[in-house]
């Protein structure tokens, strides 16, 4: 039963790695710029794709394939911003329904250029970590866990100790306010969009591997995303990632001692759960929410 | 841009070259006999399945197959009704595994397009094409037998009797690996899912193999399947049973079985791209892995009793046009197209209920593995499936090898009882489906 219990324990922990990178980089766009980035799911996806396009198709090393991964989906992200949310911006509703028909063109782009099937990544080690003869960690998902700690603590330090992390929460804070100070709100949406964008990228570049590649994956991911930033605190990066922890822990929990379906509803009263008792999630403000 | 790429494309050269050769081909034609031109009457064909989404890998290697089906038929003469010859032309629409889009499709084909035989996956579509089929008594084809009740008279399941035909790769595992005694599964919730755990319970029982647990039943949304597969292997089983999982799905379990550490026995419907599995985990370990659709340069499908045609040529040449996508679904739309075809000339009409009729002609017919009989009143309500021996295959060395035919039917009379149970348990009898 201990076993179980630590193998279990081993893959929320890989599930809340990848959730949270997801999870932060929405909040982040949701925070500054104030959409509801429906295409994030999608953004993960590319992030995938550009490991199956480097790494897989043309061989080069994996971690190179998830760094471009990261940046090429951050500078989607800018692209996004620039055409998408910035025209968009006095329009409560406009940049939702735009990132809707983004996320349709980007799923119908992916089946062009890969098709619809399942991509097959080979993985970048077979080296699996035992503990015991049934608790186990492949290495490849230990990538996962260790890229999403680096990643969000460098996005932590980034906001608390830099200018443009300071720029940043203010723009969040008080947009207006922000601006009065100098603070460009089209320079902080765009970091805001690169960051938020990268670590969708690089989580669907790390996991790649590990999960279906496809040009739909992005689908289960977002509702995943949306349901850990509502218990957590919609525009909370804190609450983002600790409803991600939250999250996973449960979700794997309730699948392995009951199963998958259960698991799903059981996500859901969660999310309901918060709803009622906290309508602006843990760690949620009433101003964003 | 455009006339820079027409100009690319078409030279005057080219031009002149292409009506020199149609003109020549024309010349050419009067001097030929009538029946290999007489391209002039078409009878067309609906290919109403999943072409993108998910399930697309039981959709487009099926119209994939059927091109090639079509090619080698219309090369030969084409379809012979009433003595005069048919050129068979496919007409695809994508309904991406929706209800309502598989209703549009299904509308589609007839009004506008004219076919005469609509070729479905089925499963959670059919709901969406039963009112229309009905209404304009259409002659369609599903490969999920599941779809069949007394509802749907116009309704066949000619290629696979899928789920059932499981029982013999459960039945074969248990003559030859006696020693394994213990089993779990996992199946996503889906209409596809369920009648095929129902079947491997009712064949475990059969074959005195224990449950160590309820199946799982995973949300068809899932993305990481270790929890799915910790929670399979708590129990320490002999088998693990991949029910009718997605390839999509047995893919990604099959990695996290191997990291996880099983060592055991794993069977499954389908290992569609099964080269790929063995490359992410091992020969060692994909050695004796149990399925149920054999790829078709299996000499075992080069035996007198095989009805469908030139099986090897046939994977050789979709292997040259579709490298690496071969599937389960690759030979069985074409094989389904073989029975249409025979039906049809032998009614000597294209029409849906001469051919339905001359098809089920005394019960029995050409099924792509040996002669068959239409069956399934028990099960579906209706005689509408056609069902004989098939194939059971093992990963030998990294190949899928075909190991033997066993008869379905036979199954049956022994342990019919069983799979009635275990449906009937599940919601999955044609009068229990809403």
């Amino acid at each position: 039963m201990l076993e179980l219990l630590a193998q279990t324990a081993l893959n929320a922990t890989y599930a809340a790695s990848y959730i949270a990178l997801v999870a932060v980089g929405l909040v982040l766009i949701f925070g500054v710029m104030g959409v509801v980035n429906f295409a994030h799911g999608e953004l993960y996806m590319l992030g995938a794709y550009a490991v199956v396009a480097l790494y897989a198709d043309a061989g080069f090393p994996f971690f190179l394939a998830a760094a471009v991964g990261l940046i090429f989906v951050g500078i989607v992200g800018i692209g996004m911003e620039r055409t998408l949310f910035r025209p968009l911006r006095d329009n409560p509703l406009g940049g939702l329904v735009a990132s809707i028909g983004f996320l349709l063109i980007l799923q119908s782009l992916a089946s062009v250029w890969f098709g619809v099937r399942m991509e097959h990544i080979p993985p970048s080690t077979q080296q699996i970590l035992r503990f015991s003869d049934s608790v186990s960690l492949p290495v490849q998902r230990l990538y996962v866990i260790v890229g999403a700690v680096i990643l969000l603590t460098a996005l932590w330090l980034f906001l608390k100790r830099s200018r443009f992390g300071w720029a940043l929460r203010a723009s969040a804070q008080d947009p207006e306010a922000a601006a009065l100070q100098g603070i460009s709100i089209n320079q902080t949406a765009r970091i805001a969009m690169f960051i938020g964008a990268g670590l969708a990228g690089v989580a669907g570049a790390l996991t790649a591997p590990l999960v279906r590649t496809f040009p739909y994956m992005g689908h289960s991911v977002i509702v995943t995303a949306f349901i850990v930033i509502i218990v957590g605190g919609v525009g909370s990066l804190e609450g983002a990632v600790l409803a991600a922890v939250i999250y996973a822990f449960v979700h794997t929990f309730v699948t392995t001692f009951f199963d998958g379906v259960i698991a799903d509803i059981v996500g859901l009263s969660l999310m309901l759960l918060v709803l009622i008792v906290k309508p602006t999630g843990m760690f949620g403000t009433a101003d964003r929410a | 841009m455009i006339s820079k790429l027409l100009s690319g494309m078409v030279s005057r050269r080219r031009l002149l070259g292409t009506a020199a050769s149609v003109a020549g081909a024309g010349a050419l034609g009067s001097l030929l006999p009538v029946r290999a031109f007489a391209a002039d009457k078409v009878v067309k064909i609906g290919f109403l399945a999943p072409l993108t989404g998910e399930v697309a890998a039981w959709g487009k290697p099926g119209l994939d197959g059927c091109q090639i089906w079509a090619e080698w038929v219309n090369a030969a003469g084409g379809l012979t009704i009433g003595g005069e010859a048919h050129q068979v032309e496919f007409v695809a629409y994508d309904n991406e595994y929706d209800p309502g889009k598989a209703r549009a499709g299904a509308t589609k084909l007839i009004k506008e397009d004219g076919v005469k035989f609509i070729m479905m996956l089925g499963g959670d579509t059919w709901p969406g094409v039963q009112k229309v089929a009905e209404r304009e008594g259409m002659l369609f084809s599903t490969l999920l037998p599941s779809d069949l009740s007394p509802d749907s008279s116009t309704l066949l399941a000619p290629a696979e009797v899928h789920p059932i035909y499981n029982v013999t790769g459960v039945e074969w595992l248990a003559e030859n690996k006696p020693d394994l005694k213990t089993a779990v599964m996992c199946a996503q919730d889906d209409a596809l899912g369920l009648p095929s755990v129902a079947t491997y319970l009712a064949a475990f029982e059969a074959a005195g193999i224990e449950m160590l647990d309820d199946p799982l039943l995973f949300d068809p949304a899932t993305t990481d399947f270790a929890p799915v597969v910790t929670k399979l292997l708590a129990k320490n089983p002999a088998i693990v049973s991949l029910d009718t999982c997605y390839s999509d799905y047995v893919h990604p379990i099959c990695e996290q079985l191997f990291q996880q550490g099983y060592k055991g026995q794993i069977i499954s419907c389908t290992a569609d791209f099964y080269e790929k599995i063995v490359e992410k985990t091992s020969k060692e370990f994909m050695e004796g892995f149990i399925f149920q659709f054999p790829d078709f340069d299996d000499p075992a499908l080069n035996g007198e009793q095989i009805n469908f045609q030139r099986p090897n040529e046939f994977y050789a040449e979709y292997n040259k046009r579709h490298p690496g996508e071969w599937g389960a679904v690759s030979w069985e739309y074409a094989s389904i197209m073989d029975l249409w075809k025979a039906g049809a000339e032998k009614a000597g009409s294209v029409e849906p209920d001469a051919v339905l009729a001359a098809m089920k002609d005394g019960g029995s017919g050409k099924h792509a593995f040996g002669d068959a009989s239409w069956w399934g009143e028990d099960l579906f309500g209706i005689d509408n499936a056609l069902v004989g021996d098939w194939p059971v295959v093992v990963i030998e060395n990294g190949k899928a090898v075909i190991k033997g035919f066993k008869s379905i039917p036979a199954w049956y009379d022994k342990h019919g009882k069983l799979l009635v149970k275990h449906m009937e348990a599940l919601d999955q009898m044609h009068y229990q489906r809403g």
